[in-house]
């Protein structure tokens, strides 16, 4: 083969080959920004800036590190180990590990999605998020610096997702980084690449199963324990990647008989099935796993990947519910069954000889489903759903094992006195063991200690289980991508601060409290106009959570990306489009370039966008990169009393005046700033507490005064409310009188000129001196010295 | 009258298997001694004040008696309600812990660093976590006088979950033993 080279004349072009590597765009929009396709290495000094004023905080889990052969090693009091590698260095491994878990595991996700799809529909297909969507992939364009259009552009996206993640986890074998700090700033590296992943996972699957495209108004669908027909055979799918479960809705509509049966799910699963089709229905999160095998639903259950209980085999085989495991991520020991024939398979289940089989041809498993279903509903005499224990009598002869050991209590992660609940249900007072439910997680750690074996979950949820039945709500269907046309509406109010923030309650269900204390958070600042997005496990539990009127927050909050706005994206995955909406307010309204200018683009965020991550109960180690994604995109997250267990946070001191400035463009100084937001990663205690730290943490450098006046108000109003007082730092946030809540503004010039000494003009009501700066209306923050050098005139 | 036996201190799994400096199960008397020779003690309470009004007694008791409170999680408001001024009101724990960490935090009177830090009324699995942090990145004093064994503490109570009122009443020793 001869190539063409630069200066070669042909003149014959008979036996000669020419290979084309890559055409460039013709249609260029936007230059490149200083940061396609980045590595480790181009976004690290970002990633120091926000170190330096955020610092991290390590609380080890364990004082030894056990790795490695050399060890076990103790690390205790910032030790080194055998390989020279400190406490603190340690901890930060190990989140940089969690990460890559994380990011792994929504790429892997990605990945057999578009594989599957591109050999079904190729590469060509094109992405279409429909009219109101522009901006297709936000985060894909920032970091990577292309505008995917195809599914094979998609793949090109994460081509480059895997390189990074395979880099940062080498990062962590023994004898590599040395600085904590570098491993905090390769974390953040794998997790905005985890970022990129949930965006091609979603987008992928948004228009290769046409989920729905944008839509705020998506159907509502039945959401909780009780929302099964018992008279129908069900089918639970389980897990996070809908591809495999999804046929068995298309074969069952296509056989018209999609009526005649129940399929609902479990985990991001469920709502990805429900964005296939509205008639299936949402369980719960995996805290409902086992309260559904258990109480004997399932006919049949479909499981694919993450967050599934690595027992779930074993609780079904005890019940006789066949098992279908679908993705290599978790097959379970089950014997590969693609080659068979679905009948052989049929038998298999049916006749007990297997009690579950690995298949992964997604349209096989439409097939069979449903008749495995079927026949495990006839063969069970269609009457065992909703049965924790056969009678009340064989509940109260469980209860009465119970010694009060009180090892249940210490395995708990709750610590849940369940000792208690035993003792009043064994003398007829079933009240305390059944308010019990509100708060498990239905581990199962209490009954691996129980030296009676007591059957403790179920009878927990024997106990509670009207209420528990009753625990039914919906949910709205995930719509997807934020549109553009609402972001062009509410871009300028929510930099300028009118609309006081964007709380995003996304993650996992390991709640600190009952679970309708997410409704509580959340419906706080829905009636105070904030917009709330919500995705996963946070935005199923709002669905089955009813107030006194039988309603559930979706059904009195309208789905529009807007003030007082209650938005569920979807899935895990998802969650890219909460990122990639801040992503949009930084182009859409402000005009900057997105192509390869993630830093830009992050700072940005970071000094202008009031929104704040919320993840109450977070467990997972994908909720350990979203979260740290978020971070690096300039957006703090806040996370229940659990997420202290990642082990790291980032947490700034709000009272060293050194670490709190920006770059102004405007007076081209350096300017000293309030500490807005003073932090980037933190864990709150209570409710009361999650609600106080998200409303603080909505304030940022660039509000206008009417917009601190506003964010003013409700931080002030809900400290007064919960905390019982004024906030302790709530004059570090007045830069001038207007910035002051019009309500109060008497009451705390008098506090400010008492307590804080500053100066006040009385006559004119007017701060004369005090604030950490003035209030300039044409203020440009930045700390990145490239941006204010690329915007100074 | 003082308790003189109490439960063996009990490692559990939220609060860590393995540690390598355990807390010294103390007994009431032990912790006031401790407390009355601090320089600069501060309590810091929790959120679980708002279910508990015999912790928000304790408290306000801890207060009377000079010591300086740091009220997270909303337990400012329960405080406030019985006339206590807490010192802090509006940070968590979290970030309390991390300024404690830092040599250069002069206290939240700006008066200088705490040298003993007094716990109270918190979720375990969240208090084990800072009362960690503190053991290897500080030379705080820690002590947890909570209804569960903290091992990561310097100081702590041992496992009273079974007996709540020998939890109370241990605290009223601490208080009586203070002065």
């Amino acid at each position: 083969m001869f190539e063409i080279g630069k200066g070669v004349f042909v003149d014959e072009l008979r036996n000669v080959s020419i290979r084309i590597k890559e055409i460039e765009e013709e249609e260029i929009l936007e230059e490149v920004g200083p940061t396609p396709k980045p590595g480790i290495l181009e976004l690290r000094k970002w990633d120091h800036k926000l170190l330096e004023r955020y610092e991290p905080f390590y609380a080890p889990v364990q004082d030894f590190c056990n790795l490695c052969t050399m060890g076990p090693c103790d690390l205790s009091f910032n030790k080194k180990g055998a390989c020279g590698i400190d406490l603190r260095t340690a901890k930060a491994r190990l989140v940089t590990i969690a990460c890559c878990i994380g990011s792994a595991s929504h790429t892997a996700h990605a990945r057999h999605i578009v594989d599957h799809l591109i050999e079904q529909l190729g590469e060509d297909f094109p992405i279409d998020l429909g009219g109101e969507v522009n901006i297709k992939a936000p985060i894909i364009k920032t970091v990577i610096g292309i505008e995917p259009k195809t599914l094979g552009d998609l793949r090109k996206a994460l081509e480059w997702v895997e390189k990074e993640i395979v880099k940062v986890l080498h990062s962590t074998h023994i004898g590599n980084e040395e600085s904590y700090i570098d491993y905090e700033s390769k974390s953040m590296h794998v997790s905005m690449a985890d970022h990129v992943g949930m965006e091609v996972a979603d987008i992928a699957q948004i228009v290769a199963f046409n989920f729905p495209k944008a839509e705020p108004n998506t159907p509502l669908v039945p959401t909780g324990f009780g929302i099964i027909d018992r008279s129908k055979p069900v089918i639970v799918v389980v897990g996070h990647n809908v591809m495999y479960s999804r046929p068995i809705v298309e074969v069952l509509e296509k056989q018209g008989k999609i009526d005649a049966f129940e399929i609902a799910g479990l985990c991001c699963t469920a709502h990805d099935i429900v964005r296939t089709n509205s008639k299936a229905k949402i369980f719960g999160p995996i805290s409902y796993q086992l309260r559904v095998i258990r109480a004997g639903i399932p006919d049949v259950v479909v499981s694919d990947e993450q967050c599934i209980r690595a027992d779930l085999l074993e609780a079904c085989k005890k019940l006789g519910i066949p098992l279908i495991a679908t993705s290599d991520a978790a097959a379970r020991g089950l014997p590969d069954a693609n080659d068979w024939s679905v009948e052989k398979i049929v038998e298999s289940l049916i006749s007990g000889k297997l009690p579950g089989v690995f298949l992964s041809d997604p349209e096989k498993v439409g097939i069979v489903a449903p008749i495995v279903a079927e026949a495990i509903f006839n063969k069970n005499g269609k009457n065992r759903k909703y049965r924790f224990f056969a009678s009340d009598d064989e509940f109260r002869a469980e209860v009465s094992k119970c010694t009060q050991c009180m090892n249940c209590v210490f395995a708990c992660p709750h610590n849940l006195r369940v000792d208690l609940g035993m003792a009043a249900a064994k003398r007829g007072e079933i009240r305390k063991l059944a308010s019990l439910e509100e708060q498990c997680l239905a581990c199962g750690k209490c009954e691996q200690v129980c030296p009676k074996n007591i059957k403790i979950i179920n009878a927990i949820m024997f106990a509670n289980f009207e209420k528990l039945y009753n625990k039914t709500g919906r949910t709205r269907v995930g719509r997807g991508p934020i549109q553009d046309t609402e972001i062009r509406k509410v871009g300028q109010p929510i930099v300028f601060g009118q609309i006081p923030g964007v709380i995003a309650a996304v993650g996992c269900i390991n709640f600190p409290d009952e679970m309708k204390s997410i409704r509580e958070i959340l419906e706080e600042f829905l009636r105070r106009k904030f917009i709330v997005v919500t995705s996963g496990c946070h935005a199923m539990e709002i669905g089955m959570i009813k107030d006194e009127e039988g309603l559930t927050l979706y059904e009195k909050y309208p789905g529009l990306f807007d003030a007082g706005g209650l938005v569920n994206v979807g899935s895990c995955v998802a969650n890219s489009h909460i990122a990639g909406a801040a992503i949009k307010i930084a182009n859409i309204f402000a005009q900057r370039k997105l192509r390869g200018n993630y830093a830009e683009i992050a700072d940005y965020i970071l000094n202008r966008v009031g929104a704040v991550g919320f993840s109450w109960g977070p467990y997972s180690h994908k909720a350990a990169s979203i979260a740290t994604g978020f971070n690096r995109l300039g957006v703090p997250v806040v996370v229940g009393p659990h997420g202290v267990k990642y082990r790291r946070a980032y947490i700034g001191k709000p009272w060293k005046r050194e670490k709190w400035w920006v770059y102004d463009i405007k007076s081209r100084q350096k300017v000293f700033i309030e500490p807005a937001p003073d932090c980037l990663l933190v864990a709150v205690e209570t409710k009361e507490e999650a609600i106080v730290q998200l409303a603080r943490l909505c304030i940022r450098p660039n509000d206008t005064a009417q917009g601190r006046q506003i964010k003013l108000t409700h931080y002030i109003e809900l400290h007064k409310k919960y905390y019982g007082d004024l906030p302790d730092d709530w004059h570090l946030y007045v830069r001038t009188e207007s910035d002051l809540p019009l309500k109060m503004r008497e009451e705390l010039l008098k506090v400010l000129e008492e307590v804080h000494g500053w100066k006040i003009d009385w006559n004119r009501r007017k701060i004369l001196e005090g604030p950490i700066r003035s209030y300039d209306a044409g203020f440009n923050p930045t700390i990145v010295e490239e941006v204010y050098e690329k915007y100074v005139r | 009258m003082a308790v003189e036996h109490f439960p063996t201190a009990r490692r559990y799994s939220v609060a860590d298997i393995q540690v390598s400096r355990e807390a010294v199960a103390a007994k009431p008397k032990v912790i006031a001694n401790i407390i009355k020779k601090a320089k600069r003690p501060l309590l810091i309470t929790g959120g679980q004040l708002l279910k508990d009004e015999k912790l928000v007694e304790i408290a306000r008791k801890f207060a009377e008696k000079g010591i300086q409170i740091a009220a997270t999680a909303g337990s400012s408001k329960v405080l406030i309600e019985k006339g206590v001024k807490p010192v802090c009101k509006t940070y968590t724990l979290h970030q309390i812990t991390q300024f404690l960490l830092d040599d250069e935090f002069k206290g939240f009177d700006g008066k200088g660093k705490y040298d003993v830090v007094i716990f109270l009324g918190f979720i375990p699995y969240y208090l084990s976590r800072m009362l960690s942090a503190l053991k290897h990145f500080s030379d705080v004093t820690t002590i947890a006088i909570e209804e569960f064994y903290h091992p990561h503490a310097n100081f702590s109570f041992t496992n009273l979950t079974k007996d709540k009122e020998m939890y109370y009443s241990m605290l009223e020793e601490v208080l009586k033993e203070y002065g």
